[in-house]
């Protein structure tokens, strides 16, 4: 059970050594010549695991993968040892801009070809178990001709990658583009995930934004039980970008996913003792139906992956 | 271009219009074409989302690399700034710590920026400031490795100034503005130009630092960093100012044991 490694926590973290099991990191923050966010990450290797998690890579643009930022993104797995690399179902550029936005892709089968494709040519160049993550959406197509699991399945078993597997996306994608989530719990490969993500998120009424703010809400760690009793002991890693809170409150929120944890692997042995099949956990016979608060049109609508970019110290 | 290419390029573009895609009854009908919606937001509410949070994103980004500059411009003017740059410069790279590297050069060209001379130093000095945050690292010069190298080996010596380090001259007293600013004590626009050569470093705590040099002092350290030799540098600047050659020579080795404490010089090559 790993935490989001942000620049709030740095001198706690360096000077307390908390017990965590692992910290994730946003790989493009350390993408960088020297200074202290590489100061910062080699003190926390030198206690902790680390893992990569991009968010810049972009793999559904449609210009091919930036060579310099792949060799840019391998120099830094190999100061960090991180085991696995990943980054999003997603594309963030095009027509000569960067967006710097986790853009979702229409479910065709032409982005299909186009990042399974790169996917495997990545994970190739970086010779490392590469894996992407579904994105929290907030705009379908009218190309789409695939539901979401199907599309990041049919990708994954082409390319022969892991599923990054992010339960509050989930959560947040099916109330806004009204869908079960459950159904996208059950459908997935679950022998690809490599890693689960939780947050929390803001839910402004008409649709929820992917804040990564405040605690995992109930639903949200009822879909990551299933989905810990499909897919077997992976690791789980909690983000919290925005109104960072302190460590010992995003350890407890790492702690309440453990017990959920604890309590879907108790179940899947518990099937196995009596000779069962260890995921066979039955999907809810009623479709999800979500509680739609009134909409909130004050509400700020900002968001960024992986908190607030470590900068010079005042003054 | 294929069929998902395209919808990206009119998506990209979409996103990066200044006024809400409501507004552009053309761009609604497009958007009502290829976004789906649903019973709870219209085709383009959906797209605003994305095209809200770009301007959020992008603005907040360089709201924090240019506070300074953004504190003296006021509001009004700063809005119309980010907003004139990010059309005119849209992000290219994929790291957002880049997004500010062409804005001491747009802002050149924006005379209807008040007190603009003032705007254009404090971007440069802000700009500098994220430059030397995280550029390389490299071991500072040891006094005795400096001290090691024979008197005639200067003549074609190099040194090598540090990656952390910028060299900047700025009409106006920038750096003791962007100061104050940053630590929310009370500021003033100085009224008056006040020419100064700056110096921005990297400590070796990590910490970035500035520091106010006199012009010959300056004028050596921007001929080693343009790779002269010490010597022709030395006599480069006694050129361009013999009022002050006696100075150089007196101060040179004061200002030379003062550069190497503060870590300006990373390696030297005879």
């Amino acid at each position: 059970m790993g935490v989001g490694l942000r620049v709030p926590h740095y001198k706690v973290v360096i000077a307390d050594r908390p017990a965590v099991d692992f910290f994730e990191v946003i790989s493009e923050n350390f993408m960088v010549a020297g200074g202290k966010p590489l100061y910062h990450l080699d003190r926390v290797l030198e206690t902790y695991p680390v893992v990569q998690h991009g968010v810049s890579l972009g793999i559904g643009s449609p210009a091919e993968p930036d060579r310099d930022y792949l060799k840019r993104l391998k120099a830094l797995t190999r100061r960090t040892k991180t085991p696995w690399v990943t980054d999003h179902f997603c594309w963030c550029a095009a027509g000569g801009a960067n967006l710097h936005d986790l853009l979702p892709l229409p479910y065709t089968k032409e982005a299909v070809a186009r990042v399974a494709e790169r996917a495997k040519m990545i994970q190739d160049f970086l010779e490392l178990p590469f894996a992407l993550e579904n994105t929290s959406s907030y705009l379908t197509y009218t190309d789409s001709t695939m539901t979401e699991w199907e599309f990041i399945s049919e990708i994954a078993e082409r390319a022969d990658i892991g599923l990054m597997f992010d339960v509050n996306n989930v959560y947040v994608s099916a109330y806004n583009h009204d869908f079960d989530p459950f159904e996208f719990v059950h459908s997935v490969p679950h022998e690809r995930i490599t890693q689960i993500h939780l947050a929390g998120h803001t839910n402004l009424g008409d649709y929820i934004i992917d804040t990564h703010t405040g605690h995992v809400i109930d639903p949200v760690l009822e879909l990551y039980r299933h989905s810990i009793e499909l897919a077997g002991p992976v690791s789980t890693l909690i983000e919290w970008d925005d109104d960072i809170p302190e460590l010992n409150v995003l350890l407890a929120e790492a702690e309440r996913a453990r017990n959920v944890r604890t309590t879907a692997l108790a179940a899947r042995a518990e099937r196995k003792a009596r000779g069962a099949a260890e995921n066979a956990v039955a999907r809810p016979q009623e479709r999800y139906r979500f509680e739609r608060p009134v909409p909130n049109a004050d509400a700020v609508h900002g968001w960024r992956q992986g908190g607030p970019r470590e900068r010079e110290a005042t003054p | 271009m294929s069929d998902l290419s395209k919808l990206q390029a009119w998506m990209a573009d979409a996103l990066q219009r200044r006024r809400a895609i409501e507004r552009d009854p053309e761009l609604v009908a497009q958007a009502r074409g290829r976004i789906g919606g649903n019973d709870r937001m219209a085709p383009e509410s959906q797209l605003e989302v994305y095209r809200e949070q770009f301007w959020l994103r992008h603005t907040s980004c360089l709201v924090e690399d240019f506070e300074a500059l953004g504190a003296i411009t006021g509001q009004e003017a700063w809005e119309r700034l980010v907003e004139e740059y990010l059309g005119t410069h849209p992000p290219q790279s994929f790291s957002l710590r880049d997004l500010g590297e062409t804005l001491p050069e747009f802002i050149v060209g924006c005379t209807w920026l008040p007190r603009h001379d003032l705007c254009t130093d404090m971007a440069r000095l802000e700009w500098a400031y994220v430059e030397v945050f995280d550029a390389a690292d490299t071991p500072p010069l040891a006094v005795d490795k400096l001290a090691a190298i024979d008197e005639s080996a200067w003549q074609s010596a190099r040194i090598e100034l540090s990656p952390a380090l910028q060299l900047l001259s700025v009409g106006y007293p920038v750096a003791a503005l962007r100061r104050k600013i940053r630590l929310h004590e009370d500021w003033q626009l100085p009224d008056a130009a006040e020419p100064q050569h700056l110096v921005v470093y990297r400590g070796g705590d990590r910490n970035l630092h500035h520091d106010v040099l006199s012009e010959l002092a300056f004028a050596l350290l921007l001929q080693l960093q343009q790779g002269t030799p010490l010597v022709p540098a030395a006599e480069a600047v006694a050129s361009a100012h013999p009022d002050s050659a006696s100075t150089l020579e007196a101060e040179l080795s004061d200002w030379f044991q003062s550069f190497t404490a503060r870590g300006f010089f990373s390696e030297v090559h005879v």
